[in-house]
């Protein structure tokens, strides 16, 4: 089992692939948008000073920004 | 024959406005839902021997609901007895997210509705690399595929003429879960008529506003009996259509380069960089002022000509008497106030709607989220702050696209803050009368102090939302998800008909209020209570019996003016300024903005009886101005009236005060609480009084 990491950790043009959520706060809006267990996305930017991060999903080729602390919320493994 | 009604749906940047626009030809309303302020779109069409109401529902990823536009859509889908609940849907899918299409489009099957399928932007198929087996796509949907481009029209006649065909059945459905399968028959009692997935949805509801009290009372009461979540349902219900899409459209759809995600990414590495990002930005911010001032200037200068004369045809054209006086200086002037604002209004939204269409603005939100978090604002609160330096009337109604409703309650009331453009000419004022023309490390004076006003109104936006956030109780987590769409050329029938609407919806909705509180004034200033109002002359030749013919005429409306009502007005409320330093005659400037701050000019230019028409541009008109206002002594103090101190307690006054009555309407209107509209105009008037009063006694 490779190591889980949570999206905020990751760096730009790093991919990965979706394992789940570390708590229940976030909406389904983050599944509908692309977060679902087994996408595959790619961190694109990086607003500065812990700024939003900006993802792109793989599957549909969509941009998503979301704010760091979601992106803490989200575990995911490297590929 | 009864009109058939048809709802448009689905994701943002899909081009579903567009294609609104080129089905209705711009033959549409816009107004509100009932009881909320969310925007609705309706349009008329007559095709194929028959009405169609054509209903443009706001757009969203699915159907559970983050905010108050997604809460309309589902209530429009669910409810049969909503008025524009409709009887066809025609979900509305870009090629590249065709899959979050599907799912919505899948989901308003399930509930019963007839749908049909429309992929948009047909163009850039080819160009985002995708391939897509239409037959075997109709097949799994149950329904025809219509390809449409909303920029050029391709498709749209096509697809109108359909709107009249039967739909086919639709079978096969979400698997629910077995699990909640006993919830699912509990609560299927309540909704005896409804499909099996009607029922599930039903049930992974909580917002307060869908389901009548009891229902919604009910459904909880189900939920918790089996201890499950609303949250918990609607995650299962993504993940299973999620998946299940993915995996059905491998036979349908295949992917190779996607040229347009390659162009939107060498944009983005410069303008979303870490720092020439925020260098273009503001860059962008800088050129839109200056194009706003610069290209206004004729537009307004042109306005200000068409009502002056308009004034004077009416005057000289009509009886003489009360009514004439109304009419040219009641509503006429009342009307000319409104429209001499729309230039740099229409030129604010035409940059707004281009940043918008372009995708832009969603950058926007991305650069700037991180700086206003802390304030406990949004990156989309950008927008509502950026459009209140043209007026804050469209800018409050901008904050509507802010999910969270914390945020959007902050960013509605700290949005006046910001330096509109009807400051602008009471900061012109008082700036060239109280700072020295004098330049200063190579900077005029008057223009740094101008630029620092401008500052001041941002500063002031800021800090009190970082004081009300703490006051304000939050309902919901903040979080922010959005979407950077692709980068396109803008449609510019969007962008036009968006000014437009901006545009109309602030002369109406100000005009009328700004409009009674003229003809309010107008009539506080034309009557007094007693014969010193109605016959000035004789006291003026008993008071001062040198004075020539014209300076009688001036010294007869200042007369007016002191001992009309509006007068006594200003009298009255001089024991609550005096320590601002402000003396009646600025009371009365002071009554006079809460019909709109620029009446300020042009009411203490009556009070010094220079007449109405003091044009500030008019550099001959302004000298006299400046140097009848410089001559002025306060009657308190036996000082010059507007000295340093008074000048500055006066700008940090209109800095900060609420004077805009038209934008207390709209904000009660969009708060839909009388309370935090209560709370705004205190907090801001309770700021500017301590902030003029700080000032003028350090300063004095």
């Amino acid at each position: 089992m490779q190591n889980k990491v949570s999206l905020d950790k990751l760096s730009k043009n790093d991919e990965a692939v979706i394992d789940s959520f570390l708590n229940d706060t976030l909406p389904a809006k983050f599944y509908e948008l692309g977060f679902a267990p087994g996408s595959i996305i790619k961190i694109k930017h990086k607003a500065p000073f812990n700024g939003p991060v900006c993802i792109q999903i793989k599957h549909d080729d969509s941009l998503i920004a979301i704010r760091k602390s979601e992106a803490a919320l989200i575990l995911a493994h490297k590929i | 024959m009864k009109k058939k009604t048809i709802a448009l749906l689905g994701n943002p940047n899909v081009g579903k406005t567009s294609l609104f626009n080129r089905i209705t030809k711009l033959n549409q309303k816009v107004g509100n839902y009932p009881g909320i302020t969310v925007e609705k779109r309706q349009g008329t069409i007559t095709a194929n021997d028959q009405e169609y109401s054509i209903i443009d529902l706001p757009g969203t990823y699915t159907l559970f609901p983050n905010s108050l536009d997604e809460e309309v859509v589902l209530k429009t889908l669910l409810q049969k007895e909503n008025e524009d609940y409709p009887e066809l849907v025609v979900v509305v899918s870009e090629p590249s997210t065709i899959s979050r299409g599907i799912i919505i489009y899948q989901q308003v099957r399930e509930i019963g509705l007839p749908a049909i399928f429309v992929i948009n932007m047909e163009d850039e198929i080819n160009a985002k690399g995708l391939s897509i087996d239409y037959s075997k796509l109709e097949q799994y949907l149950k329904t025809k595929v219509y390809k449409t481009n909303a920029r050029t029209g391709t498709g749209v006649d096509a697809l109108i003429k359909v709107f009249n065909q039967e739909v086919g059945p639709y079978f096969g459905a979400m698997n629910l879960p077995a699990s909640y399968q006993p919830a699912i028959d509990e609560a299927k009692k309540l909704f005896p008529l409804d499909t099996e997935y009607k029922t599930w949805l039903h049930l992974a509801l909580d917002s307060q506003n869908i389901h009548p009290q009891d229902i919604s009372q009910q459904l909880k009461s189900i939920r918790d009996k089996y201890q499950i979540s609303a949250q918990q349902l609607q995650k299962e219900e993504s993940i299973i259509r999620h998946d299940k899409v993915q995996n059905d459209l491998v036979s349908i759809l295949s992917k190779s380069e996607n040229k347009k995600l390659s162009f939107t990414d060498k944009v983005d590495s410069i303008l979303i960089h870490p720092i020439f990002g925020y260098v273009i930005f503001f860059g962008i911010l800088f050129f839109i002022f200056q194009a706003i001032y610069n290209w206004s200037g004729p537009l307004m200068d042109g306005v200000d000509g068409i009502f002056a004369s308009l004034g004077e045809f009416v005057a000289a054209n009509f009886p003489e008497g009360p009514l004439n006086d109304l009419l040219v200086n009641g509503i006429i002037a009342g009307i000319g106030g409104i429209v001499i604002f729309l230039p740099q209004i229409v030129i604010l939204f035409l940059f707004i709607a281009i940043m918008e269409e372009t995708g832009y603005m969603s950058r926007v939100v991305f650069l700037m989220d991180r700086w206003l978090k802390p304030f406990g604002l949004n990156g989309k609160s950008v927008i509502p702050l950026m459009s209140g330096v043209a007026c804050a009337i469209p800018a409050v109604m901008s904050a509507r696209n802010i999910e969270n409703p914390k945020e959007r309650l902050l960013t509605m009331l700290v949005t006046p803050f910001m330096t509109c453009a009807a400051r602008l000419p009471i900061y012109i004022v008082i700036i060239g009368l109280v700072i020295p023309d004098r330049d200063f490390l190579g900077f005029n004076l008057q223009g740094i102090t101008l630029f620092g006003m401008y500052l001041l109104g941002i500063i002031g936006a800021l800090l009190s939302a970082l004081v009300l956030n703490k006051i304000i109780k939050s309902v919901r987590n903040s979080y922010l998800i959005f979407e950077l769409p692709t980068y396109k050329t803008p449609d510019f029938k969007n962008v036009l008909n968006t000014v437009w609407e901006k545009s109309l919806g602030f002369l109406l909705g100000a005009g009328k209020i700004i409009l009674a509180i003229s003809i309010i004034l107008w009539v506080l200033g034309s009557f007094g209570p007693n014969d010193r109002f109605t016959q000035p002359e004789k006291y003026i030749a008993m008071e001062k019996p040198h004075l020539s013919e014209e300076e009688i005429q001036n010294e007869v409306s200042a007369y007016k003016t002191e001992y009309s009502y509006l007068g006594y007005l200003g009298q009255a409320i001089e024991p609550a300024i005096r320590p601002l330093g402000y003396d009646w005659k600025i009371g009365i400037g002071l009554l006079a903005s809460f019909a709109a701050r620029e009446v300020f000019v042009g009411t203490v230019a009556v009070v010094y009886s220079l007449g109405e028409e003091v044009d500030i541009e008019d550099d001959e008109q302004k000298a006299t101005l400046f140097q009848r206002m410089k001559s002025e002594v306060n009657r308190n103090t036996g000082e010059q009236t507007y000295n340093f101190a008074t000048g500055i307690s006066l700008l940090l006054f209109y800095a900060f005060a609420m004077q805009c009555m038209a934008t207390i309407g709209v904000v009660r209107k969009e708060t839909g609480s009388w309370k935090w509209t209560a709370i705004q105009a205190g907090f801001m008037t309770g700021l500017a009084y301590i902030a003029a009063l700080i000032a003028y006694q350090l300063l004095k």
